[in-house]
């Protein structure tokens, strides 16, 4: 029942398997009539909200997308990985 | 029974199949319900068939085929197509050719 190919063409790409399967899955949401894609699309978004902390209160929140947070918190050469459900 | 979309062609999983673990391609996943056949459209993902008759099938994407745009299929199809013969790394080819296998799969979903 084994495949017989060795590696797959991704894997010898250097291509890790969650890379492949989220490339597939938005080449997937892309074909989608709407508003199904819209929604597809939408749901795959994350945003972070971070508030400073005065007087112990919490501070008026802003938002902010995964590019923005990093340069927020100074994090520009990180790498962040977020893992969604 | 479903008929799952696996890297190894399609499989028909019924009550009472061997225990196995297969890697899914994208493709459809047909489920039959007595006379009611659903049919959904698979990114890629793994299916789970345990020993009590219970199938798992995880995947990033799982959408109604009805749901699929055939124009936007075309054109993705025409695109990763020209990217496939213009690809000079091995990076680049390879996503060329995941774009190519995807529409591919999505037409024949389509089609077939």
């Amino acid at each position: 029942m084994a495949s017989n190919a060795a590696v797959p063409f991704w894997r010898a790409a250097g291509m890790t398997y969650i890379t492949y399967s989220n490339i597939c899955a938005n080449l997937v949401r892309n074909c989608l009539k709407e508003p199904h894609k819209t929604e597809a699309i939408n749901r795959e978004k994350v945003h972070f909200s971070i508030s400073k902390w005065e007087g112990g209160k919490p501070q008026r929140p802003s938002l902010f997308d995964l590019i923005h947070l990093k340069h927020e918190l100074g994090w520009e050469n990180c790498s962040l990985n977020v893992i969604m459900e | 029974m479903v008929i799952i979309p696996a890297t190894t062609g399609q499989m028909g999983v019924l009550p009472g199949h061997v225990p196995t673990i297969a890697e899914l391609k994208p493709g459809v996943l047909s489920v039959h319900e007595g006379n009611e056949t659903k049919k959904y459209f698979l990114s890629s993902g793994f299916a789970f068939i345990h020993a009590n008759s219970v199938a798992d099938i995880i995947v990033v994407e799982a959408v109604q085929v009805d749901h699929i745009d055939p124009s936007l299929v075309q054109k993705g199809l025409a695109e990763f197509t020209q990217k496939l013969s213009s690809a000079t790394t091995d990076l680049e080819k390879a996503e060329a050719q995941i774009g190519v296998d995807v529409h591919s799969a999505l037409n024949s979903a389509l089609t077939g």
